[in-house]
């Protein structure tokens, strides 16, 4: 589940062939499709043919040339909503594992690079948070602060930071004891610049794999979230909000949930696209 | 071997306290008044709800609030429902024998599937291969209740004489039982199969290209008896290893497959939990579903650790 994003990482050993194609091509794929779907949501009251919200008397319609993915329940067009409630899902998936991303950088740069005292206790404080099943925490802490935008975002930042800090924390334990980097200490170069010089860089292809695989999960996460009733309140789509609402009536209008379905498969898709296509490009092993 | 298995045992100790601990503050954190919560009704006369906190403690201080729920949780008791009025402990095991069942069929079904896909991929190689990595790609980014939204739409559309909905209880009539529960398996097990798939593939081929693999094939063993004893066994490590990592997805997963199915899990009793704002319950649940994985975890480092010396260093 939330993990599955990391099963192609797993695999030990074995240089992965075939199947989704390699390197560049893959990819070029993934960020054409990252494109579509960011301009497509950036510019969505635009793109939108109807308004998100606004009902009629045309409820369940079958897909037509004025509604190409029919109306839900009380006659909102799907598409529309489709468009619109990707804001919101992308708004909070991007914006979460961005601010995981920077606090896991930070918080495994420290514990890599001081070691000792501060690794142990960093470390050891993300371990209780890893020891929750992802989508159990959310819920938890979600249910518990009520699921606005920034309580989601807050939420699904914390659950995916002890997994960045790690993935940062392992090549800065053995980059620090490289000779380039004791022979820049030697020459006297400042704490701070030897970490953005000669560190930081080598952290920056894994985190960049980590990164695009957690989105993929991230959407799992905040697209179940809403499922269970615990997105951005209504009246707002998002993709995993219509889903659980269509599910009353999907007989007799499939579209209603196909649509969000397909959307969220897309996302994440594209995400795992992209994260293979990194590290065939950026030549990372397995990030765990 | 002893001392490792001390030490993973101390650190799961202090893992489920810490556990305890955020499921304990996050419900304290709730907004507004426990009490209120706890009454079910903001038009509660202020006698009342000075009584509801003195039974639940909550005039105390927080650190005394947190030992003695531990306390009681460690003796069993895991409150009192705020809907039901109920103790949570019966119904919550009652729920749990449901979800422990799907997770297994599901755990059985998903390591069919993936030994079986992933044996086929690495020894047929070839079109096979490739049919199989692009299904696994595919199936990656299918969320578990995509899947059984799906199934039941499908069923829904062209099956409609079938059931998919609904539970029968084992004890009622066995294989009922097992029919209502091998769609949301199905359901739950699809991903992680991949992942089983994907980790047998890389160990078979990784095997294969062994030397005592070529000295076996040397030495004139059939290639039946070489998958058997060579491939297989070497394999199988790290489909185990993948099955136990995947307890916490099925666990998770099956929070929404039952809700989907109608399922009286665990799942589906979080899921009415949320719904009715039944604080006491989510606690429970999160604090005992935390808990299962993190023993489970510790149960496979020291498996593990037994089968393999080196992960003691």
């Amino acid at each position: 589940m939330q993990e599955s994003g990391q099963a192609a990482a797993a695999a030990p050993g074995v240089r992965r062939r075939g199947g989704l194609g390699q390197g560049w091509p893959l990819l070029g794929l993934g960020l054409a499709m990252l494109a579509l779907m960011l301009a497509l949501t950036v510019f969505a009251p635009l793109v939108a043919p109807y308004d998100p919200s606004a009902t009629s008397p045309d409820s369940l319609a079958p897909a037509t040339a004025a509604h190409w993915l029919g109306t839900d329940s009380i006659g909102r067009d799907v598409l529309s909503r489709l468009i619109v409630g990707g804001r919101t899902t992308l708004l909070i998936t991007v914006t979460a594992v961005l601010i995981a991303m920077v606090a896991g950088l930070i918080l495994g740069l420290a514990a890599g690079y001081l070691g000792g005292r501060t690794d142990e206790i960093v470390m050891r404080l993300l371990d209780v948070v890893f020891a929750f099943p992802v989508l159990l925490l959310a819920i938890a802490v979600v249910a518990a602060l009520g699921p606005t935008v920034p309580n989601l975002i807050l939420t699904i930042a914390i659950v995916y930071t002890p997994a960045m800090a790690r993935v940062v924390r392992a090549p800065v334990l053995s980059v620090k004891r490289w000779d380039h980097v004791e022979a820049a200490r030697s020459v006297g170069m400042s704490e701070m610049r030897l970490v953005l010089r000669h560190i930081l860089p080598i952290v920056v292809s894994p985190i960049l794999v980590a990164t695009s695989l957690t989105l993929s999960q991230t959407i799992f996460t905040v697209t179940a979230l809403s499922f269970l009733g615990l997105g951005p309140p209504p009246p707002d789509p998002n993709w995993g909000g219509m889903l659980s609402e269509a599910r009353q009536f999907m007989e007799l209008a499939p579209l209603t949930v196909i649509g969000p379905a397909a959307a969220i498969v897309f996302a994440t898709l594209t995400f795992i696209i992209i994260a293979n296509g990194l590290r065939e490009v950026l030549d990372v092993g397995s990030v765990r | 071997m002893t001392r490792f298995v001390l030490g993973r045992l101390a650190w799961m100790v202090a893992i489920l306290l810490g556990v305890s601990l955020v499921a304990f503050l996050l419900m304290r954190a709730i907004p507004g008044d426990f009490a209120i919560a706890a009454a079910g009704s903001q038009s509660v006369a202020p006698e009342v709800l000075a009584t509801i906190r003195r039974d639940l403690g909550l005039d105390q201080p927080l650190m005394a609030q947190y030992l003695r729920w531990l306390g009681h949780a460690l003796t069993g008791d895991l409150g009192t429902s705020f809907v039901t009025r109920r103790p949570v402990l019966g119904e919550l095991l009652d729920r749990l024998a449901v979800t422990i069942q799907l997770t297994l069929l599901a755990a059985v079904i998903a390591a069919a599937m993936g030994v079986a896909t992933g044996l086929a991929a690495a020894r047929l190689r070839g079109v096979t291969d490739w049919l199989v990595r692009l299904w696994n790609g595919l199936m990656l980014a299918v969320p578990n209740y995509v899947v059984a939204t799906l199934i039941v739409l499908l069923f829904g559309l062209y099956f409609p004489q079938v059931t998919v909905l609904g539970y029968t209880p084992f004890l009622e009539n066995p294989l009922a039982n097992l029919a209502s529960l091998l769609l949301p398996a199905l359901a739950l097990a699809l991903a992680v199969s991949v992942t089983i798939a994907e980790n047998t593939r890389a160990a078979v081929l990784e095997v294969a290209n062994q030397d005592f693999v070529m000295v076996a094939r040397a030495k004139g063993l059939t290639p039946a008896t070489i998958l058997r004893d060579y491939l297989m066994r070497n394999a199988l490590t790290p489909v185990v290893t993948a099955a136990g990592l995947k307890i916490a997805a099925l666990l998770g997963g099956s929070i929404l497959v039952e809700t989907i199915f109608a399922i009286p899990g665990m799942g589906q009793y979080l899921f009415d939990s949320i719904n009715s704002r039944d604080y006491p319950v989510i606690q429970a649940i999160v604090l005992v579903a935390a808990g299962i994985v993190v023993l489970v975890n510790t149960l496979i480092d020291i498996a593990y650790a037994r089968i393999d010396a080196r992960v003691q260093m």
